[in-house]
């Protein structure tokens, strides 16, 4: 096969940067990475065959369309793959790249812009004939508070800008609107330069089911499929799942037209997903359309042997989908956990430190799109994502069943992540019958189980024998449970004099 | 040689239970097993030589050991938090303040917001360790923080 490109931009970083590498040497395209200061010697700078460094500034290396193009122009690429977050959903860095004589790779520009803007897709979708869920048309200012009231509480803040949960705010009363409104606002006006934020009716007892899009430049379309992606934490995904358990062959049939009727109201090709919410009744409503790749992409792949990121690049060049991704196979189950350096006894709270050990699981049926290895300070400035795995068996039960195995294989010192929570979530009743719903961190895991009097014993006995044995040689990778940060030194001082007079 | 030393598990007093028999797997990675009567049990054990962190089945479990020389510490400072007396609360992450929420001469009860850190592109809110009188706000939105930075101080209320 000839190679789509022959040199392609990267405009990314961490694992989903190390994905497109990955499908890029596999096609026979020479993979550009880009880099901040921070990242000079980051894992996805080593793993692609050129590297051209953005600038200084960690995030906003990244979000810099000029120094994009001109790493892409000094590497003489042909193409750029925004991957996910950063630029990816931006129509002016699509259309910067398409003006620059290069090729974007990813949803026309006038698509990205009609449907990356939230309130934007809900009309079109409503155009469409596909159902939304109750909620304003238009952007919300303080003057129509009083109409909100009219919508039922609780109600959802939302940045129409919004991706990645950021500028998400549940509200359960009036009088919290307006903090809420402020806070929203704030956050996305950080994160996507944008702060319009509009407001619909909360589901309660939701699940969030989301299809896969995949188009060709040529006007053909696949549709593969879904995912469950309902085990989140504030508004954002943990676990995500193909097909999506217990849905009704209609359902699913329904959910999956829907989807395509949306993408062919807008000129369309790449990749994109369609999220809607889906209630105890099976009722489906058309959430958002995001214009890219997708961080749970992976578990489509597994269930229909589709490459997404391979075709991405191949439509792009401008080829067709043939027969076998426009009509896929579908093979068993596939879920992913996402591990984050986040502490889910916390709240879920962001960590920061040196991963020490890291070991991840191998064997049948197991992928690990991992953007990190051992000894790595995690940089602050980025998304907590530290890798994804994922595991693909017959059936669902075996699914669940490897997905046990291969958490148990897991090992990650050094930093606090979401490991503790998904190995708790695959011996939950509700999970394993694959009855859940949105609600399921909140009502479920709370903050989590309190430690088993087991549990601390052999934490206890761990400690007294890795006494008697001698310290291990790694004595500065642990203090970051996230508890013992602000300790005087003082004591030391004492201690010394005190060892000073010791016999 | 027994081990005279005192083990707190997440603060709680805890006796090691003399059934597993410990053994490093892998000592550089802390790679290590627990092992009673054929169970088997992996576990992840980093620090020393006062705190240590377990980790089993992905859960991280702070133990920190008072040994003669530990006891010592404890107690010439005050490892738990005072509940009285000034306090200083101070940054658990790097980024960027966007939002204070207290003024000096505010009452505060335990757990309520004061300073809102915009890290990992979330907002995260630093909340008070305990119930008090803000003496003096070191921290302004629009401020970048490190790790550790000195936010707000706490004193008891004035009677």
């Amino acid at each position: 096969m000839t190679p789509p490109f022959r040199r392609v931009l990267v405009a990314n970083r961490g694992e989903i940067a190390i994905r497109i590498i990955r499908a890029c040497r596999e096609l026979g395209i020479e993979a550009v990475a880009v880099y901040s200061d921070v990242d000079r010697d980051a894992p996805h700078v080593r793993a692609a065959d050129r590297a051209e460094h953005i600038g200084p500034a960690a995030a906003a290396a990244y979000l810099s369309i000029d120094a994009l193009l001109d790493a892409a122009r000094r590497s003489d690429a042909e193409a750029v793959h925004p991957g996910y977050g950063f630029l990816s959903e931006s129509a002016t860095f699509a259309r910067a790249v398409t003006a620059a004589g290069l090729v974007f790779v990813g949803p026309p520009p006038e698509t990205m812009q009609a449907l990356g803007d939230k309130l934007a897709a809900r009309r079109t979708a409503v155009d469409a004939g596909v159902p939304v869920t109750p909620g304003l048309m238009v952007a919300v200012d303080t003057a129509r508070l009083v109409e909100l009231d009219d919508l039922g509480y609780p109600l959802l803040v939302k940045a129409a800008a919004g991706g990645g949960g950021r500028g998400v705010r549940r509200v359960d009363r009036p009088a919290d609107m307006p903090e809420a409104l402020d806070s929203a606002r704030r956050e996305a006006t950080a994160a996507f330069g944008d702060g319009t934020l509009y407001v619909e009716r909360l589901i309660l007892g939701a699940r969030h089911v989301e299809v896969q899009l995949l188009g060709d430049r040529h006007g053909g379309l696949a549709v593969l499929g879904e995912r469950d992606c309902s085990v989140q934490r504030r508004h954002q995904k943990l676990v995500e799942e193909a097909p999506a358990p217990g849905l009704s062959h209609e359902t699913r049939e329904r959910i999956a037209a829907d989807a395509r009727r949306i993408a062919e109201a807008v000129p369309f090709h790449s990749a994109a997903t369609v999220e809607f919410l889906l209630d105890r009744e099976q009722h489906h409503w058309f959430l958002e359309m995001n214009t890219r790749l997708q961080v749970e992409h992976g578990v489509t792949e597994l269930v229909t042997g589709v490459d997404l990121v391979a075709w991405q690049l191949r439509v792009a060049a401008g080829e067709r989908l043939p027969g076998e991704v426009l009509e896929p196979r579908w093979r068993g189950h596939a879920i992913q956990v996402r591990l984050y350096a986040e502490d889910p006894w916390q709240g879920f709270r962001p960590t920061t430190g040196r991963i020490g050990a890291w070991r991840m699981p191998d064997g049948p049926g197991v992928r690990v799109d991992a953007g990190v290895e051992a000894d790595l300070d995690l940089p602050t400035e980025y998304d907590p994502l530290l890798a994804k795995l994922m595991v693909h068996a017959p059936d669902r039960p075996a699914a669940v069943a490897r997905l046990r195995r291969a958490l148990d294989e897991t090992r990650i010192g050094g930093v606090s992540t979401t490991l503790g929570f998904h190995r708790w979530l695959v011996d939950q009743p509700a999970f394993i019958a694959g009855k859940y719903d949105t609600g399921l961190v909140p009502d479920l895991w709370a903050d989590g189980p309190g430690l088993s009097d087991r549990e601390g014993q052999m934490a206890a006995t761990a400690v007294a024998g890795a006494r008697a044995t001698g310290v291990p040689p790694r004595p500065s990778a642990a203090p970051s449970t996230g508890a013992a940060m602000t300790r005087s030194e003082r004591p030391w001082a004492r201690l010394s004099r005190d060892e000073a007079v010791e016999p | 040689m027994r081990d005279e030393a005192e083990f707190l598990v997440e603060g709680q007093p805890t006796a090691p239970d003399p059934e597993w028999e410990f053994g490093w797997l892998a000592r550089g990675h802390g790679d290590a097993t627990l092992r009673r009567d054929g169970e088997r049990v992996p576990v992840l054990v980093e620090g020393g030589p006062a705190e240590w962190v377990v980790t089993i089945r992905g859960r991280r479990i702070a133990v920190t050991v008072r040994g003669h020389r530990e006891r010592l510490l404890a107690e010439s400072s005050q490892l738990a938090a005072p509940r009285h007396g000034p306090a200083e609360v101070r940054a658990t992450l790097p980024g960027l303040v966007v939002k204070v929420a207290v003024r000096p001469g505010d009452l505060v009860a335990e757990g309520d917001a004061l300073v809102t850190v915009e890290a990992m592109k979330m907002e995260n809110e630093i909340r008070a360790p305990r119930a008090g009188q803000v003496v003096s706000v070191e921290a302004a939105p629009g401020q970048t923080i490190v790790s550790g930075a000195l936010l707000v101080r706490l004193a008891d209320p004035e009677p």
